[in-house]
């Protein structure tokens, strides 16, 4: 499964045009969306506001389930940005992927690469930890997170930490590439044009419906739990689950 | 699997992780500028908005009891005004018809008690008057069948002599 990759190096450090353009054209399409549908904002909301003012809301029931009003509102921002970028970022490889002449795959789900999300995970653990300190000071930021409840719990806590940085991480991950990596398979196995073959080829195409509609499901899911595990985090860094 | 083969082949792509995180910072500020800090304020505006007009509401319908109590007491007031002026103007009216009354009675009575002292002085008028002429037409009369003339005291002298003979009859 060694897919072959358009990667380079910029002031020494090392890039990859698949991932940076499959990420950018995720970003451009939360961008537009929420241009195009807050256009005109008004009390009485329209049906373009409204559709966004439910994305909004839901991303800030989320937070507000798990953590005190005020850190709720400091943190809806964040919530709201993640949410959309990981939802358009999951749907957008369903739609969409584009491979060079070269073989590499310049256009897929952003999330279907270990690394992005990896990423995602990393800056989400360190708004955490940095909320921690904020909330608790760094003295109590440490007790909270390695001695609590108990000092001898200390390498649990350690383990635990490393564990939530690869659960989310992988996670989502692992959901979304499983995901696009049956459709490609199912496309190219029994449907490709050029190994045409009957029966298979025709059912390749109910197959492939069922797999997207589940994989578009999937990709809300593992949106909505991957903001609402970062408030989890959150809130047990803060020290108030 | 291009990141867990880099992953292994310990050539870490810290270059795409830094330019995510920074293009979601990014995206972040974006966001806030475009979609989440105008929808923020619409939403909190309706909000402060809902609640303001509940209170409103509340307060106009308070008003508008308030009003209605006082429109009902006005009205029974009014309607007791009405029948007290309607009462009035009934005693008032009484009053008047009575007086009226009283000064016609009194003003007849006086008219009458004139007509009556006017007719007994007529009568009296009548009585001299017809005195004088029975007395007049006496010595017309006597002096005719006398044929003579009296002293004119003698002629009051019988004229006088008459009168009491016709009295006394």
């Amino acid at each position: 499964m060694d897919d072959p990759t358009a990667p380079f190096e910029f002031l020494g450090l090392t890039f990859d045009w698949g991932t940076i353009l499959s990420t950018l054209l995720a970003m451009a399409i939360v961008v537009i969306v929420s241009i195009v549908l807050t256009r005109q904002l008004s009390l009485r909301p329209g049906k373009r506001q409204n559709m966004m003012e439910y994305l909004l809301d839901f991303t800030n029931g989320i937070v507000d389930g798990q953590l005190p009003k005020k850190q709720a509102r400091q943190f809806g921002l964040y919530a709201f940005s993640l949410f959309f970028f990981i939802i358009v970022a999951n749907e957008m490889g369903m739609l969409l992927q584009l491979q060079g002449a070269d073989g590499v795959t310049y256009i897929k789900s952003p999330t279907a690469n270990p690394i992005v999300t990896m990423t995602l995970a990393i800056m989400t653990l360190m708004v955490a930890h940095g909320m921690g300190v904020q909330q608790l000071g760094f003295k109590g930021y440490l007790k909270n997170m390695l001695f609590t409840p108990y000092v001898w719990m200390l390498p649990l806590n350690i383990i635990e930490q490393l564990a939530n940085f690869l659960t989310l991480s992988l996670r989502l991950f692992g959901n979304i590439f499983a995901g696009e990596m049956l459709l490609t398979l199912v496309a190219n196995s029994l449907a490709w044009p050029g190994h045409f073959n009957g029966f298979w080829s025709v059912l390749a195409l109910p197959i492939e419906m069922v797999w997207q509609g589940f994989s578009l499901f999937i990709g809300g899911i593992q949106a909505y739990v991957f903001v609402i595990l970062t408030g989890v985090f959150i809130a047990q860094l803060s020290g108030n689950e | 699997m291009f990141g867990l083969t880099t992953l292994a082949a310990n050539k870490l792509p810290l270059g795409n992780m830094l330019f995510i995180i920074i293009s979601f910072l990014v995206l972040m500020v974006i966001l806030k500028k475009v979609a989440y800090g105008p929808l923020t304020k619409v939403l909190d505006e309706r909000a402060e908005k809902i609640s303001a007009d509940i209170d409103g509401a509340e307060t106009a319908r308070q008003e508008a009891e308030t009003l209605a109590a006082q429109r009902q007491s006005e009205l029974a007031e009014t309607r007791q005004k009405a029948t007290q002026v309607v009462a009035d103007a009934k005693a008032s009216a009484q009053k008047q018809s009575d007086a009226l009354l009283t000064a016609a009675a009194d003003r007849a009575t006086l008219i009458n008690q004139q007509a009556q002292t006017d007719a007994e002085k007529l009568k009296e008028d009548a009585i001299s008057t017809a005195k004088d002429d029975v007395a007049a037409l006496s010595v017309a009369i006597a002096s005719k069948l006398m044929q003579k003339e009296l002293s004119l005291n003698d002629q009051q002298a019988l004229i006088d002599a008459y009168i009491s003979d016709l009295e006394t009859k």
